[in-house]
């Protein structure tokens, strides 16, 4: 009794947290796993089907070809957004200039900040082929004839890998600075008493102790590679949509835009257990629970 | 580290410092040049930002854009449901996270575990991958075309909780113990003792979650359908992406598309400078889950 009215009061500050989680991410988890094997209508009656709505959706082309574009374009941005802010990272230490540091690292980070919408409207008007910024250029100074970027096949793929790096850059390179940061400057000292060269630093000192960070990066990042929906939306085009719509691109148009409820839940938990499946690869493979 | 870091004398050295300074110079570049040109097409007027050609500065001056693109394309609505949004889902993922920090720092509170872990899970539950069954909830709670649905949509999360948490336990808990013994309520110690002194606490969760909120791109694509209920981020789209589909019966311009573009980033730009100075403890403080 005593207790309770001593921690009463938390329990009822609890309790509105509680509750809404219970409402939207346990009960929608639960719904979706109970949708995906029904034959769902809005309205009427909603009889079980097994696996069909699985089965459904393992036998479309079109979700396997999203299947591929995702593991393409998510591991392209996997990869980019990894080594891409790791080497600015490294070159912004080098730097010793403060100001010009500051305002690198200021400048770099704006990107992040901005939604997709913005980045994606500003790509497609940069790289659109009559009066987009970048074509104009190249053909100043290349005298390159114009290129559709964003409606052709063997560009599509690169502008959404390359553009999604571009804009996480400055965000993953303050993880790897701060990383660098904390290194114990007494390694360097040593190394320097040793006779090691600025490169033999970098590659024997700031890399080696850079692991864990980059593990936490690695795995971070991983979790984005299936959540990839706002970039393709915002950028997508009829003319590239079989190149780069993606896992929950299928899911937002089977399920909203044509209202197959059923397949696009089913759809949902292939991508929940994608999700686990890598995770846990990934896990494995920079032995993240050995550090 | 000082200036003595490495031997610059060198030629090698300095041909390193050279290409260094250009690399990250170039990259800037690709970030500054786009800017610029946003900029100058939004306040050129309609016939120079169609001409191709590459403007770096607005020729001739004209604020015709931002007059057309808020008043006859009306933005002005869905910044204000933007805004709406934003303040009072900000204002409510703020007060709840805290109160749930608040209560994860007692010590001695039975059944602390199991919340912790509750928590944890939620966070581990891919958001985007239940959008069919959210929608789903939220049309069953006669929530879709609302505003209140955009507000609740990540109206907690288990990451702000955390980091609440972990602001609050920096604050000593024998603190609030000799105000309890000095009779203060519960909600007294919580508001005049930790909403005080955990501010920069507050200040990042709230600059988080501006950013975040100000961006949503999803939820309102799923919930809304309304067009008077739309946000900005949405009309932008349709306005920049979806040229075919817009009903107006003029053209629109670049100037007018870069001037909504301009509108839309102003208050991330605002609110930049507060983020970068709270961004690395909200990191670092996140990343420490017990």
């Amino acid at each position: 009794m005593k207790t309770l009215k001593k921690y009463g009061p938390f329990y009822l500050l609890m309790l509105p947290v509680a509750i809404y989680f219970i409402l939207f991410s346990y009960y929608p988890l639960v719904k979706g796993l109970q949708t995906s094997f029904q034959d769902y209508k809005l309205m009427g009656a909603r009889p079980y089907v097994g696996f069909a709505n699985y089965e459904t959706v393992g036998h479309d082309p079109t979700f396997w070809n999203a299947f591929w574009n995702t593991l393409i374009i998510g591991g392209g941005i996997w990869i980019g957004g990894f080594f891409a802010p790791l080497i600015v990272a490294l070159s912004l230490n080098e730097v010793l200039h403060r100001p010009f540091k500051k305002a690198a690292q200021l400048i770099l980070y704006v990107p992040h900040l901005l939604s997709w919408v913005v980045i994606g409207g500003v790509c497609i008007f940069l790289l659109s082929p009559d009066t987009g910024f970048v074509n104009l250029l190249l053909g100043k100074l290349l005298g390159l004839k114009p290129i559709n970027f964003l409606a052709e096949d063997s560009w599509a793929r690169g502008i959404m890998i390359g553009s999604a790096v571009w804009k996480d850059m400055g965000y993953n390179c303050i993880l790897f600075l701060a990383g660098i940061v904390a290194i114990n400057p007494s390694l360097y000292e040593a190394a320097r008493m040793d006779g090691a060269t600025r490169w033999q630093q970098l590659l024997y000192v700031t890399l080696p102790q850079l692991a864990n960070t980059m593990k936490v990066i690695l795995l971070l990042n991983t979790l984005g590679i299936l959540r990839i929906f706002d970039q393709i939306f915002v950028m997508r085009n009829p003319a590239i949509a079989g190149k780069v719509d993606v896992l929950m691109m299928y899911t937002f148009q089977k399920g909203i835009m044509e209202i197959r409820i059923g397949p696009a839940a089913a759809a949902s938990f292939y991508v929940v257990l994608l999700t686990l499946l890598l995770t846990v690869a990934v896990r494995k493979m920079t032995r993240f629970d050995e550090v | 580290m000082g200036i003595d870091r490495y031997d610059r004398m060198g030629w090698k050295n300095k041909t390193f410092d050279a290409l260094n300074y250009a690399f990250l110079l170039l990259l800037m570049l690709t970030m500054i040049v786009p800017f610029v040109n946003v900029v100058s097409l939004a306040f050129s007027s309609g016939l120079a930002s169609m001409r191709p050609e590459m403007i770096l500065f607005p020729k001739p001056f004209s604020t015709e854009g931002f007059r057309i693109v808020w008043q006859s394309l009306d933005l002005w609505r869905p910044f204000m449901n933007s805004a709406v949004v934003t303040v009072c889902g900000t204002a409510a993922h703020v007060l709840l996270s805290s109160l749930a920090g608040y209560v994860l720092i007692q010590p001695h509170l039975p059944g602390r575990k199991p919340m912790v872990s509750f928590l944890l899970l939620t966070m581990m539950i891919p958001q985007d991958a239940i959008m069919i069954p959210l929608y789903l909830v939220n049309k069953d709670l006669h929530l879709l075309d609302k505003l209140g649905s955009l507000v609740l949509s990540g109206m907690v999360s288990g990451f702000s909780i955390l980091l609440m948490r972990n602001f609050f336990a920096s604050v000593p808990y024998e603190m609030s113990e000799s105000a309890q013994i000095d009779g203060a309520g519960t909600m007294r110690i919580f508001i005049t003792m930790y909403m005080r002194l955990a501010k920069t606490g507050l200040a990042t969760v709230a600059l988080f979650e501006f950013v975040s909120r100000w961006n949503m791109l999803t939820a309102p694509v799923l919930l809304i359908n309304d067009p008077a209920k739309t946000t900005l981020q949405v009309a932008l789209k349709s306005m920049i992406v979806d040229t075919s589909s817009t009903s107006s019966s003029f053209l629109i311009t670049t100037n007018v598309r870069m001037a909504g573009v301009l509108i839309t980033m102003i208050p991330l730009l605002a609110v930049y400078p507060f983020v970068q100075r709270y961004f690395m403890k909200g990191i670092f403080l996140g990343a420490n889950k017990e």
